[in-house]
């Protein structure tokens, strides 16, 4: 089998084939033979014999993009998307690059206490645009850069879900 | 006293009810909606619904938290901290309701609760308390006599809720034309967290430390401080990383600073666990900052070196018995002992907090390490409380050692389905300034600041291929899904035949 693994905005080729009790799997033309053995719904334990027999601990989840997971190897967290590569356009809606329309979004359930910036307003990386809050404390979303805003559609006193898009920065 | 209700949730819920099992006592759950399955429920011997998910609606219903006691039997109430830890009102209720409120008296609380009528009594005690107003400013003071006062005091100054804690309502003000929008941000959130949206203003030490100093008072008139804890590493005014003793404190400064810290209880005749907060200058002055009238989070490090569990003396001191400690073995430390709060929070996203369900979770264990948790895999980390889940806490002989074993205890933290502070903290340890235990109570946000946004987690590239290999693994299994983010399911069967995971097993043996 083959697979196109997404990570941080790379794609790995991968691919897979069953070995004796385990699997043979190739990242970018490394080989790999692993044992693989499920401890339960979201964790594995890796044993890679072409790393000197190195024990790998695995959570698996859901991550917070479609189609992307978060596996963490020996506690550090690593996104990955598992779907087959469609475009390199998809890029994460916080993305904090120095071009192309900033869209802020919600990143958690909670109340829009303030508004602090309207749409034509010039704002500058860091700087506040809407104090949101949830499990009782207030958090500022800032700026990933400098820029204009472009749309506002956070309301004070609303609630929104994560996920929701409260203003766009061109 | 046989049976406890416990009015809190969480992690100090749970760890109230190991202290009522471990003395043989009964222990009674609140729960709202969202609770249902939380831990503490599962834990406790009963478990009582005081209403839904928002804590207004249950925590903090002092009339459904009185009426459950009732209904359950119990004839004591544990408040924990937070919620109505700090409510006169809840404590005199309990005692109305003739029931045994496990904590000082509603009027020690009362007092320590108005930060300024707080001062006042240290400075009564002869503790000197940092430059400040005397007197709260309540909405109906108007600005221009803001202005005035701040210009006594002097630029840098705080902002801070006459009712606070917790760093909620307070905010730094570096000159005269911040300080309106502060007042009023202070007082908003002042009132929105507290019910009294009064401020005072309260100069700036540059670089303190904090330092606080937990006691336990009994009905008799004995109070008796311990050795002090250090809890200087705060993010925006909060709490995250503690320990005990201080690399700052002597054994001169420290008899000072527990005897002020013991006249300041004395003075307002405390009872039960309290701990009395000092800001530390650089020049060696300590500062009275505010008492704290309740159990605190961090209590667990100060037990490891001491060898004493609080919860039960807090038990045994409402049940009306003596202080049978001795003195002078509370502020002799035995080795070093770190507590880390691990919170759901996202730290490579401004530590916003990350809810969600918890999908598996293997806490750490072993030697020197103890795991306050309050919750499970399967659990939902809900919106509405306090995002913190569990207080991890290592002790060790010494400091770099209890430094290390902390290391390997976040090594060994295993959770999924949230984020958690857990590579923050890994990226902590490894500071010099902490290692040195140089800092000070803006040392981690401004360390925090000048990363300028860096990820805390930075895959290594073999770390990064091993989870392209587990992807593949994953992906070669048919439950898993690849395209709309859902979890992946339990695999119907498991990866290989189960006899030959038993013989692997057996072949261990």
């Amino acid at each position: 089998m083959r697979y196109d693994v997404d990570v941080g905005g790379r794609v790995r080729q991968a691919t897979l084939a069953r070995a004796g009790d385990g699997f043979a799997i190739s990242v970018d033309g490394r080989s790999y033979h692993v044992d693989a053995v499920r401890i339960d719904a979201y964790t594995l334990s890796l044993v890679v014999d072409s790393v000197s027999h190195q024990s790998y601990e695995i959570t698996v989840a859901p991550g917070t993009g479609a189609g992307q997971l978060t596996v963490t190897v020996n506690g550090t967290p690593v996104t990955v998307g598992l779907n087959v590569h469609r475009s390199r356009s998809q890029k994460d809606d916080s993305d904090k690059s120095a071009s192309g329309p900033q869209r802020l979004a919600a990143s958690m359930p909670g109340k829009i206490v303030r508004v602090l910036v309207k749409t034509g307003d010039m704002v500058r990386a860091r700087q506040p645009l809407v104090v949101v809050e949830a499990m009782k404390m207030e958090n500022e979303m800032r700026a990933g850069r400098d820029g204009t805003v472009a749309e506002v559609h956070a309301l004070e006193g609303h609630s929104v879900e994560a996920g929701a898009l409260l203003l766009v920065i061109q | 006293m046989k049976k406890i209700l416990i009015a809190n949730r969480g992690e100090i819920a749970v760890r109230v009810i190991r202290a009522c099992r471990d003395m043989g006592l009964s222990s009674v759950a609140v729960y709202s909606e969202c609770d249902r399955t939380a831990l503490h429920v599962r834990y406790a011997d009963q478990a009582v619904p005081v209403g839904p998910s928002p804590p207004r609606e249950s925590y903090l219903r002092i009339d459904r938290l009185i009426d459950a006691a009732k209904k359950s039997g119990a004839d004591a109430v544990h408040p924990g901290y937070g919620f109505l830890a700090e409510n006169p009102a809840f404590a005199s209720a309990v005692r109305d309701a003739g029931l045994t409120f496990i904590g000082p008296t509603p009027h020690a609380i009362e007092t320590m609760g108005s930060k300024t009528a707080a001062r006042l009594a240290a400075t009564r005690a002869g503790v000197p308390v940092v430059p400040g107003t005397a007197d709260p400013l309540g909405n109906e003071v108007p600005d221009d006599k803001i202005q005035a006062l701040a210009r006594t005091i002097g630029y840098p100054l705080l902002v801070k809720a006459v009712a606070g804690g917790g760093g909620k309502g307070m905010r730094t003000v570096a000159d005269a034309a911040e300080l309106s929008s502060a007042v009023r941000a202070a007082r908003s959130e002042a009132g929105a967290s507290f019910g009294d949206a009064s401020v005072y203003l309260e100069r700036r030490l540059t670089r303190p430390r904090h330092i606080e100093v937990q006691l336990l008072g009994d009905a008799h008139g004995t109070v008796t401080p311990f050795v002090e804890r250090e809890c200087s590493i705060q993010r925006r005014h909060q709490k995250v990383v503690e320990e005990t003793p201080s690399l700052a404190v002597t054994p001169a400064l420290r008899e000072a600073i527990t005897s002020a810290a013991a006249a300041v209880a004395r003075s307002v005749g405390y009872t039960n666990a309290g701990t009395v907060e000092f800001l530390l200058d650089e020049d060696g002055r300590f500062y009275f900052l505010e008492m704290n009238t309740r159990l605190q989070v961090e209590h667990p490090i100060t037990e490891m070196v001491t060898g004493v569990d609080l919860v039960q003396w807090q038990i045994r001191i409402a049940r009306g018995e003596p202080l049978t400690l001795d003195p002078a073995a509370l502020v002799r430390p035995r080795g070093h002992a770190i507590e880390c709060r691990v919170y759901a929070e996202d730290p490579d996203n401004n530590f916003l907090p990350s809810p969600g369900r918890i999908l598996a979770l293997r806490p750490p264990a072993g030697p020197g390490v103890r795991d306050d948790s309050g919750v499970t895999a399967g659990l939902d980390v809900p919106i509405f409380y306090d995002p913190m889940i569990s207080k991890l806490v290592a002790w060790a002989e010494d400091r770099p050692s209890a430094i290390a074993r902390m290391r390997r205890a976040l090594d060994e933290y295993l959770i999924a389905g949230i984020k958690t502070t857990v590579p923050f903290f890994r990226w902590l340890l490894e500071q010099p300034a902490f290692q040195s235990g140089t800092f000070h109570t803006t040392f981690l946000d401004e360390i925090l600041e000048a990363r300028n946004g860096r990820p805390f987690v930075e895959p290594a590239p073999e770390i990064e291929a091993i989870a392209v290999v587990a992807a593949s693994v994953l992906a070669a299994l048919p439950s898993v899904a690849t395209g709309n983010g859902a979890v992946p399911e339990p695999a119907p069967s498991p990866l290989r035949p189960q006899w030959r995971v038993q013989a692997r097993v057996e072949g261990l043996r």
